[in-house]
């Protein structure tokens, strides 16, 4: 497999609260999709992702195969200083997992 | 020298002690990831009506239409090209937001995502989802033991869901 694709994110203070961008990369097969030799694809999805600010786990999503390929997310932390640790993981069907975190600005 | 043996048996018994909770400590360690896996409520995900996937993951509640909750579908809104990738916005200024739900009526499984909300989360919520066909797109906000519901009508010109 050539170069994979990093999972990114940002966190961003704006009038006191915190912005939170999450852009995870990953296929996100459904197990309905077919190749060009029209073989199904197995499905493979991320299942569960979760936040924590700080230690404090703050959000959970779980994902069904609707969510979009390399899915992305935008949400609201209340409050926030400069130096908040924010870290995202995710684990999908097969059980691979995932780790992004930033600082906030 | 007549403590001796008590003392041995202390240390047996402090032996043991501490040995029973480190087990506990490693095997509650190593349920770990098993645990987070089975959270993930697959009778809610798998399941082929917006209603069997409302009851597996909310339970009854009362639902109530409700124009507190705002919600975007797709850009421009209503109409998506590519039904690979819809945005989605959820906005809404209820409080004690428990659970966020966002189902797409005809999609093989509706259920496309489930948020468990803490009170440090705040709206709006944007992401990503598929869209097979034209559907309906629902929002379903449980907010104090109540659901709150709103529904888009959405057309696409490529189904999303390979």
């Amino acid at each position: 497999m050539a170069i994979k694709a990093r999972d990114r994110i940002r966190a961003k203070l704006k009038e006191g609260q915190t912005t939170v961008r999450v852009l995870l990369a990953h296929p996100m097969h459904t197990g309905r999709g077919e190749n060009e030799q029209g073989e199904l694809i197995a499905a493979e999805f991320i299942q569960d992702i979760r936040c924590w600010r700080n230690d404090n786990e703050v959000l959970t999503i779980k994902c069904g195969t609707a969510t979009a390929r390399n899915p992305y997310f935008s949400f609201q932390l209340t409050g926030g200083a400069a130096g908040d640790k924010i870290m995202i993981r995710w684990v999908d069907n097969l059980g691979a997992k995932g780790v992004a975190e930033t600082f906030l600005q | 020298m007549t403590h001796q043996p008590d003392n041995n048996r202390r240390k047996l018994i402090k032996g043991a002690i501490s040995a029973s909770t480190l087990a506990i400590v490693a095997a509650s360690g190593l349920l770990l990831p098993k645990r987070v896996l089975a959270h993930w409520p697959s009778d809610a995900f798998t399941a082929a009506t917006v209603e069997d996937a409302l009851l597996a993951l909310v339970g009854d509640a009362e639902v109530v239409d409700d124009k507190l909750v705002s919600f975007k579908v797709g850009a421009p809104p209503s109409y998506a090209v590519n039904g690979a990738s819809v945005p989605v916005e959820v906005r809404s200024s209820l409080q004690n937001i428990e659970r966020i739900a966002i189902l797409v009526d005809k999609n093989p499984n509706p259920l496309a995502m489930s948020l468990e909300m803490t009170p440090d989360i705040a709206l709006p919520f944007k992401s990503m989802i598929k869209v097979a066909e034209d559907s309906e797109v629902i929002a379903v906000i449980r907010a104090d033991g109540k659901l709150y519901r709103t529904s888009r009508k959405i057309e696409v010109d490529i189904g999303g869901c390979a």
